[in-house]
């Protein structure tokens, strides 16, 4: 089975936020308001942060864009008392919102920032997209949790899937997943596919072929925050 | 702000310019920084939890005959932005009989952009279910008051198509057609060149192109040494040769320079490429994102980018790194450049005391520019929208020249465009740009003009001094003056609007765009409808058929024989027959047309389209760059008010799309407003601290916001991002954040007529 992993270029990204606007669309993750944002409920399953430091004129400023990290001992999973999140085999952590029970202990335990919580009412209006099916017409048997479309569930946790509904399609179809070195990339998340700099490369970190081991073979990628040892497999090429 | 503080000698270490700037420990250091700040706020109040999860049907798509979903990517082009980037749609249809476009994408066919597309194109799902749209054509109640508080339900009638047309043709019939003014906001190519035949037709010359507030000064300038409007900055060539130095004044190449996708795009290819790596300089008073991302940035005092320019000329002259091949065969007024260049004025020293550049950095830069070929000099809109604008653009232009980069691979390239097949009566006195912003604003003053029709005009939130009571504010409210507003959904000229007519959005619309200079070879896309018209929307094109079938016209409108229900399609499939078949055009989505040939000026003589029809250095203006004159006092003002746009301005006007407002301002975390950035020294010298509100005021007014204290921007700089500021545009857009316009004074570019929205001076206080 597949190790599925992200590298991002900090050198190429420029924070024009395509991958947190594709991410929004492709996964139907509702817009936030100005009354949100004060109070941090609006939902991202991925954003694009900036840290500065440095004084002026010397000032640099790091722009990173976040998904989640599908760490190799994710804390989140550990904490939670209802096994609602839990890593599968391919190594993507998933959140099974019918047994989630909105404790929020995962986004405690998560060193990323990379989980939310879902504030919204099943009324508003905007937030629901009758249009898109559950499965996206996908076999359904294989995925772990409900896909959340297309009534989302208000007070449990959501976060990044590394749009495991389309590997999972593109595994059933047998179709090319991951960046490609040369030619034409397979089946990619939608932030990857997004990224107009081409920043973002994803494919299986256990194929030493594929473009994301031979990245990594570079070693100078990077995790963020090593020290609390959850083994990323989203990680970074610095500047 | 105090002279010590500004005039000190700034010469910032610059950043190395290859490899990793960051080491490891400072990278996770910063990333842990990062996360702290993301740990997300529990907030006190649980919600309820919901009830029990409804079981989820298996699938909701609908299928076609032979089993597949109906599920289908339809080649289209985006218009958030004047790049109109071809992209793919994808629309479902479910079950229950809904349509619905869940994602745009890329057209992998485009060979401009390389089927990317920058974040704005995402925005268009918004664009489109918009709940701010019009319905129905309207007419505004004869006592219903125009401009803020204009309520669209109570203050309108709803009326039939046929009455609100046949008003405004009345209205053109009973008018001296010189009387009327066309305002062009961001349009389709193929609506613009209707809207330009519609005027030549009826017989106006007041066509005002919004486009021009922004780009007349810099376009001007590099008119005066070339004599074309078409050309660019090409990055990469198709053989992939790449510029190898760029110098962007003031430019936000990855932020808001068109064609931000290419850009975008190329910055990646250009910032990876081994072994040559592109290095990139960034002056701006601002540590913006270019500035962020480029190799070096240099704070350079506002405005005095021209200045720069011809102190960096003066190096590269007095050391002999120019491009004599090029400079003795085919320009003209060089020595009289190199004599005014060469003036102990533009040293770099003294030069230097008025950028707030040292000069070892300007010798350093200027060696560095001229011997990595190609090199490109940009000059961003900052740069030139000044007083002296048509200058500083001409001096940064003159860079290039002087370095050898005009029309050769990576540098500047002269764009073509698709040949559609012919307008009636083409050639007649309307130029391609319309008439100046000066022009324009003389015609509505001194009431030459009574009447304007606006096509997705954006008018008064993009004109300096457009604060209510402001004389933007109080021509579009005279009594005398009849205004028609034509666009999809709620803004700020709809709130001045007589008649408001409802034109559709872009994905329900027939058309064709051009490719913007950047490429050299000619690209056209296909619009097409991606879904039927909201209500009773209209193409805009249907709307000018039947304007022109009822008002009294003097010339020839269509170029073909058409229905109002079809003419917009038969429009773009007429114009566009030359270049391939409508069915393929319409699959694809995208025309390409032949490969650039570069050095055309050595073959063809008549290339420069100025006087001398060689590329001119000549300008007897270049001593102006040194008077950075900025109106007010400086006692009383001290800080110099500078204006930026994020990307996620989406630039047709309206705001009004929630994702877009949420991540408005990346370097800053945050959105839904626009912030009032300042250096922290020159903050702690006012006592504003972080998160402060602060009023910002200048001679023509005020505005309050949140002030946001930074180590990323000169000292005696203000600057607050544009887009913000709406008063009439809809639910997520109305009373976020405030428009800097409000401040702006009205200055003109003394060649294009283009406002000077830089050169304002500004005092800030806590509210």
């Amino acid at each position: 089975m597949a190790n599925w992993g992200m590298i991002i270029d900090l050198g190429k990204c420029v924070g024009c936020q395509a991958c947190s606007l594709a991410c929004k669309a492709e996964n139907n993750v509702p817009h936030g308001s100005l009354y949100e944002q004060k109070r941090h409920q609006d939902i991202y399953w991925h954003k694009v942060i900036a840290a500065t430091e440095g004084e002026y004129p010397a000032v640099n400023t790091q722009i990173i864009p976040m998904p989640c990290m599908h760490c190799e001992h994710p804390p989140c999973v550990n904490v939670c008392p209802a096994k609602a999140t839990v890593k599968r085999g391919d190594g993507i952590v998933m959140q099974n919102f019918r047994r989630c029970i909105g404790c929020r202990y995962c986004m405690v335990a998560c060193p990323y920032g990379a989980r939310n919580f879902n504030f919204k009412t099943q009324e508003d209006k905007e937030y629901q997209r009758p249009d898109l099916p559950p499965d996206l017409d996908l076999g359904y048997g294989s995925h772990i949790g409900p896909w959340p479309y297309p009534h989302r569930t208000r007070g449990v946790v959501e976060k990044c899937t590394y749009c495991f509904h389309r590997i999972d399609q593109a595994l059933e179809n047998g179709w090319e997943i991951g960046s490609k070195m040369d030619g034409e990339d397979g089946v990619l998340p939608a932030c990857v596919e997004a990224c107009p700099t081409e920043a973002r490369y994803f494919g299986d970190l256990d194929d030493p072929e594929s473009m994301v081991s031979k990245l990594l073979a570079s070693g100078t990628c990077i995790k963020l925050r090593e020290e609390m040892a959850t083994d990323p497999k989203t990680r970074y090429l610095p500047r | 702000m105090s002279q010590a503080a500004t005039d000190k000698p700034n010469s910032p270490e610059p950043k190395r310019s290859n490899g990793f700037q960051i080491s490891r420990r400072a990278f996770l250091g910063i990333s842990a920084a990062a996360a702290a700040v993301l740990t997300v706020v529990l907030a006190l109040k649980r919600p309820k939890l919901a009830g029990p999860v409804e079981t989820q049907s298996t699938s909701a798509l609908a299928k076609n005959e032979d089993g597949t979903p109906k599920d289908v990517l339809i080649p289209t082009s985006c218009l958030n932005c004047p790049t109109r980037c071809a992209i793919r749609v994808r629309k479902v249809q479910t079950t229950a009989g809904e349509t619905k476009v869940v994602r745009i994408l890329g057209n992998p066919k485009s060979t401009y952009t390389e089927g990317k597309c920058c974040s704005r194109s995402h925005v268009g799902l918004q664009v489109l279910y918009n709940p701010d749209r019009f319905a129905q054509p309207m007419i505004r109640k004869p006592d219903a008051g125009k401009g803020r508080g204009t309520d669209y339900d109570s203050d309108f009638d709803v009326v039939g198509w046929d009455v609100a047309l046949g008003q405004v043709a009345n209205r053109l019939g009973t008018i001296a057609p010189d009387k009327l003014l066309i305002l062009e906001g961001l349009n389709t190519t193929s609506n613009e060149d209707l809207i330009r035949q519609f005027a030549l037709a009826y017989g106006t010359p007041n066509l005002f192109k919004e486009e021009g507030l922004e780009t007349d000064a810099d376009r001007e300038g590099k008119m005066l040494a070339d004599g074309r409007s078409d050309s660019w900055y090409e990055l990469q060539s198709e053989d992939e040769t790449s510029t190898k130095y760029i110098l962007a004044f003031s430019a936000g190449i990855v932020e808001s320079e068109r064609p931000l996708a290419r850009n975008l795009h190329l910055w990646g290819e250009l910032r990876r490429s081994t072994p040559n790596r592109t290095k990139v300089v960034a002056f701006d008073p601002r540590y913006s994102v270019m500035a962020c991302r480029a190799d070096e940035w240099m704070p350079i005092n506002p405005g005095t980018e021209g200045a720069l320019a011809m102190a960096i000329a003066q190096v590269i002259i007095n050391e002999g790194l120019y491009d004599s091949d090029f400079i003795n065969n085919y320009t003209y007024g060089f020595n009289n450049f190199k004599t005014v260049a060469k003036t102990a004025r533009f040293s770099p020293e003294s030069v230097s005391e008025i950028t707030g550049v040292s000069a070892e950095s300007i010798v350093r830069i200027a060696r560095e520019f001229a011997r990595s070929k190609p090199a490109i000099a940009w000059s961003g809109e900052a740069a030139t929208s000044w007083p002296y604008g048509t200058f500083a653009s001409h001096a940064i232009y003159c860079l290039n020249a002087l370095v050898g980069s005009i029309d050769v691979p990576g540098g500047i390239v002269y764009q073509r465009y698709p040949d559609y097949a012919p307008m009636p009566a083409d050639g007649l006195p309307i130029t391609e740009t319309g008439i100046s912003f000066r022009k324009m604003a003389e015609l509505l003053r001194d009431g030459g003009i009574n009447t304007a029709i606006g096509f997705n005009s954006n008018l008064i939130m993009s004109v300096p001094e457009s604060k209510e009571g402001g004389k933007w504010d109080e021509i579009l409210k005279r009594e005398d003056f009849f205004y028609v507003h034509v666009g999809p959904a709620k803004s700020e000229m709809a709130a001045y609007a007589d008649i408001i007519l409802p034109a559709c959005t872009y994905l329900e619309d027939w058309g064709y765009e051009s490719a913007l200079p950047g490429s050299g070879y000619a690209e056209a896309r296909i619009k097409q409808p991606v879904v039927e018209p909201f209500d009773e929307s209209r193409p805009a094109a249907r709307i000018l058929f039947d304007l022109a079938g009822k008002a009294p016209l003097s010339g020839p409108f269509s170029p073909i024989l058409s229905t109002s229900e079809t003419f917009s399609e038969d429009f773009a499939k007429y114009r566009t027959a030359p270049l391939m078949p409508w069915a393929d055009f319409r699959s694809v989505g995208v025309w390409k047309g032949s490969s650039y040939s570069y050095r055309q000026h050595e073959s063809d003589e008549h290339f420069f389209k100025t006087p001398s029809e060689k590329f001119e250095f000549h300008s007897n203006h270049l001593e102006r760059l040194l008077n950075v004159r900025l109106p007010g006092e400086d006692t009383v003002y001290p800080l110099k008010l500078a204006i930026y746009r994020p990307v996620l301005e989406i630039r047709s006007g309206s705001q009004n799309f929630p994702w877009a407002q949420e991540m408005y301002l990346v370097m800053h975390g945050c959105g839904w407003k626009n912030l009032v950035e300042i250096n922290r020294e020159t903050a702690h010298e006012y006592g504003i601290g972080e998160g402060d509100e602060v009023v910002v005021e200048s001679v023509f007014g005020e505005i309050e916001g949140e002030a946001r204290v930074l180590q990323g921007m000169r000292p005696g700089v203000v600057a607050i991002a544009t887009g913000q500021g709406h008063f009439a545009s809809g639910r997520f857009a109305d009373g976020m954040g405030a428009n800097p316009n409000d401040v702006i004074g009205t200055e003109y570019d003394e060649e294009s007529g283009q406002p000077s929205f830089f050169a304002t001076r500004v005092k800030v206080r806590k509210a």
